[in-house]
């Protein structure tokens, strides 16, 4: 499924491990705290957790949204938009 | 369907979830950064999560960092080396992998009794029928004498074939090996020979040709069978089969290897979507360099091949009733194979 986390974090500190651990686990830095990407139903409660510990629970807030590729597709990118193809994992070879 | 983003050439295909990292640009050094591989060559970079990565194929001078390596091994990420000619040098592997040796003990034996030449005869003759099969189907589209030619071949492949089938056990395979080669050697003549005569004029070539290739076919042929070969030794490898402990072939230092045995009835993958590339005009000059001798695959044609190849292994065939995955249906005859030997 398709996973979208935005978030608002004030410490400096905690937002950068905010963004790593999204990277790491496959996301794609859509905005400066709006990440996307495809995960599977385990990689989604792993982070949720880990995302848990990190932040402080009385200031900071991170929203977690699954949308499904269909839903993906009917939504309206305007501007600068980001690769559908890309955030939604249809690759099978990538040269480098 | 290619496009390019970030200099960087992507292949797509819809549905996959996992994707293998090909690295290709000579000078590349591969790192780590939290759990993502960071790749770097001069002012191009880029992350990607270890999650998102099945295998790691380099086939081009690069350096990587220990640290990478463990991410690659503690992720279960299959991570091969390749030559400049695709053929693999080495891996890395988790090391919980590996033969059991029960299986071990009994592939050492396979060569002195019955079950080795039955797999053997299952393998050779399944090979020649692939042969067969896709000379029949490019005889269809031929309507010149070249179809003669090739129904003619073909009896007399199948003949080898019977011949082959027809062989019984009597002490060690080393009696008959010279046999089985003869008949495998004869019908693979034939058939590359036919399948030359199929190809558009330029393309033509006189024999197989390795180290190096003499023609751009055979350069296409054996760069592919480099990688299949990776594929069969790690389908081995996962299903506790040593790819060392071989029963007919004898690789370079004259030590029998499993993977030479078993690569013979799956050719025919490399050799369809090869014909394919050479007779839809998809060769491009600059696909190959040329070096004394023969031809080297360039950048551009590696790939190219290979996102040919991926596509193909991921594509599904009906087996066994079932939809599968091309290199799953490897791997469940890799684990039947390991069964039967453990069983036999």
């Amino acid at each position: 499924m398709l996973l979208w986390v935005i978030y608002d974090i004030s410490d400096d500190k905690i937002r950068s491990k905010v963004s790593k651990t999204c990277l790491n686990y496959g996301l794609y830095r859509v905005q400066k705290s709006v990440f996307l990407g495809d995960v599977n139903s385990n990689a989604l409660d792993e982070l949720k957790i880990i995302l848990e510990d990190t932040i402080n629970l009385d200031i900071d807030s991170i929203y977690v949204f699954p949308m499904s590729k269909d839903e993906l597709n009917k939504a309206g990118l305007i501007g600068q938009a980001f690769d559908k193809e890309l955030v939604s994992d249809e690759i099978v070879s990538k040269f480098f | 369907m290619l496009f390019s983003f970030n200099n960087i050439i992507l292949s797509v295909l819809i549905g996959g979830d996992t994707i293998k990292l090909i690295i290709n640009t000579p000078g590349t050094y591969i790192s780590k950064s939290g759990t993502r591989f960071k790749l770097k060559n001069g002012e191009n970079v880029q992350e990607i999560p270890a999650k998102k990565v099945e295998q790691i194929l380099i086939t081009c001078p690069s350096s990587i960092s220990t640290e990478a390596i463990s991410l690659a091994v503690e992720e279960n990420i299959d991570l091969v080396l390749l030559k400049m000619n695709g053929k693999p040098v080495g891996r890395f592997w988790h090391s919980k992998h590996g033969s059991i040796s029960t299986i071990r003990k009994k592939q050492l034996l396979l060569s002195e009794n019955e079950l080795g030449l039955t797999l053997v005869k299952e393998w050779i003759s399944k090979k020649i029928e692939n042969q067969t099969d896709f000379l029949k189907i490019i005889a269809m589209n031929r309507r010149d004498e070249r179809r003669d030619l090739i129904n003619e071949s073909i009896l007399k492949m199948d003949e080898r074939k019977n011949k082959l089938n027809s062989l019984t056990f009597e002490q060690n395979i080393d009696e008959i090996r010279n046999t089985i080669q003869g008949y495998e050697g004869y019908s693979s003549r034939l058939y590359f020979e036919m399948i030359s005569k199929s190809l558009p004029e330029k393309y033509q070539f006189n024999k197989r040709s390795r180290n190096p290739a003499e023609d751009y076919f055979n350069c296409m042929l054996n760069y592919g069978y480099g990688i299949l070969y990776s594929q069969i030794e790690r389908s081995c490898i996962i299903s506790g089969l040593d790819p060392y402990i071989g029963i007919l072939h004898v690789d370079n230092y004259n030590r029998k290897a499993f993977t030479f045995d078993l690569i013979e009835k799956y050719r025919i993958y490399i050799d369809k979507i090869i014909f394919k590339m050479f007779s839809t005009k998809k060769i491009k000059d600059n696909f190959f360099e040329e070096i004394e001798g023969g031809f080297y695959l360039a950048k551009d044609g590696k790939q190219a091949l290979i996102s040919e190849y991926n596509l193909l292994i991921e594509s599904k065939e009906k087996y066994r009733g079932k939809n599968m995955e091309i290199q799953n249906i490897i791997q469940l005859e890799c684990h039947n194979i390991a069964n039967r030997i453990l069983n036999g």
